[in-house]
């Protein structure tokens, strides 16, 4: 934690290498996270490069009270979040169904059953869907899911298990379809 | 315990690795970032009625005569700067379009609905003014705004996907879109948990690092956040 900070404080003084370190250590925990949340490997590229971009150019306001991936994932959530309202938005006025579902032919490895998960995690409301993100992403505890997000840990906590119970009757829906 | 459930989710939420050169993307970008508010603001003069912000035109600021035009314009140029920062995500400064002719007032409107953000052809516009045939001289009353950046003319494409004309020239007017495309529209304080659209007074008081983006409002309130009494983001477009 304390080489973390560390390295921040060298990012802040516009470490190159420093920040390469960062990118190296964060780079794919991030991807995976954006990767489900907006669906095709191009936006959560796009989303990822923006926060990195943020990161570095905002990495002085960094306070040291708070742990680097506590500060890594609220900028990226804050994107990725912002992106998935101009969806909304942009779908509402094309009178067409939003959609936040990830990309389903994208997913590699076990085709079928990733398919059923990207589905059911569609029927998940976006707050519980970010929090499932960050959790099973980075094994993140819920202290630092309510820091991410700004909430508090009982909202968390309610947060995941409904989410949870969401995706437990969509993947149970869809066995018996 | 782990459940199956788990074993799933973790197994779909696998860290993937980003191509090559991520890092070296980034400070390439971050040396060429910068510098567009202030430019653009450096050339944009604004002008006020009593009523409101009547004019704004490329061009040095001319002083403003009465203390209530000079508190019109101040307070316009403070949104545009915070707005071309991407700080802000609304205008609340007041317009007087009262010497626009009727048509071109209802162009402006109907341009003033598109929500930040996002961007809407020539014809869309000239559909919800009822004239839809009137393609071009919705082209030109949007070309004759008075007052851009503040009615968002920018936001108004040509069908084939070409950006148009613009009165600060068409650089300025992808950059317009490009910033707004990056600027989020609603952000919790994390320490009153209120969400405010981005630019509202009670948010500034909050530092960047207390700062969450929602999609919605009812996302907000999902988490425990109340819309903010002073922005009123439930009626945000």
């Amino acid at each position: 934690m304390d080489r973390e900070r560390a390295l921040m404080r060298r990012v802040a003084r516009g470490d190159q290498a420093a920040f390469t370190e960062l990118v190296e250590g964060y780079g794919s925990k991030l991807l995976a996270v954006a990767r489900r949340l907006l669906g095709t490997r191009a936006d959560a590229e796009d989303a990822v490069q923006r926060a990195l971009l943020q990161c570095y150019q905002g990495a002085a306001s960094y306070e040291p009270r708070w742990a680097v991936s506590t500060w890594l994932y609220r900028i990226l959530t804050n994107i990725c979040v912002d992106e998935l309202r101009r969806r909304t938005v942009r779908h509402a006025y094309a009178s067409a169904p939003p959609a936040e579902a990830p990309a389903l032919f994208e997913a590699p490895g076990d085709a079928g059953r990733r398919i059923d998960m990207a589905r059911a995690l569609a029927r998940v409301p976006r707050e519980a869907r970010v929090l499932l993100a960050l959790h099973y992403v980075n094994g993140l505890g819920n202290a630092e899911l309510a820091r991410i997000r700004g909430i508090s840990i009982n909202t968390v906590k309610s947060q995941i298990a409904r989410g949870k119970s969401i995706l437990r009757a969509a993947l149970a829906e869809g066995e018996h379809a | 315990m782990k459940t199956d459930l788990d074993r799933l989710l973790v197994d779909y939420f696998r860290p993937e690795p980003p191509a090559a050169g991520l890092a070296r993307r980034v400070l390439k970008e971050a040396v060429a970032a910068g510098g567009d508010a202030e430019d653009l603001m450096g050339r944009l003069a604004v002008a006020a009625t009593p009523r409101g912000i009547s004019l704004i035109r490329p061009g040095r600021q001319a002083r403003v005569e009465t203390a209530a035009g000079r508190r019109l314009v101040d307070r316009a140029r403070g949104e545009l700067h915070e707005y071309l920062l991407g700080q802000r995500a609304f205008f609340s400064v007041p317009v007087d379009l009262s010497a626009a002719p009727e048509f071109q007032a209802k162009v402006l409107r109907a341009a003033g609905a598109i929500p930040f953000g996002q961007a809407r052809p020539y014809a869309w516009v000239a559909q919800r003014i009822g004239h839809p045939r009137a393609v071009r001289a919705v082209g030109t009353a949007l070309g004759k705004n008075p007052v851009p950046l503040i009615v968002p003319c920018h936001r108004v494409l040509k069908s084939d996907g070409g950006v148009g004309g613009y009165i600060f020239g068409t650089g300025v007017k992808r950059r317009l879109l490009g910033l707004e495309r990056v600027t989020p529209v609603l952000e919790g304080c994390t320490s009153t948990h209120i969400v405010c659209r981005l630019g509202c007074p009670q948010l500034r008081r909050a530092k960047s690092s207390n700062r969450v983006v929602f999609a919605s409002v009812e996302d907000a309130r999902s988490v425990g956040y109340r819309p903010c009494r002073v922005c009123r983001p439930s009626q945000a477009a």
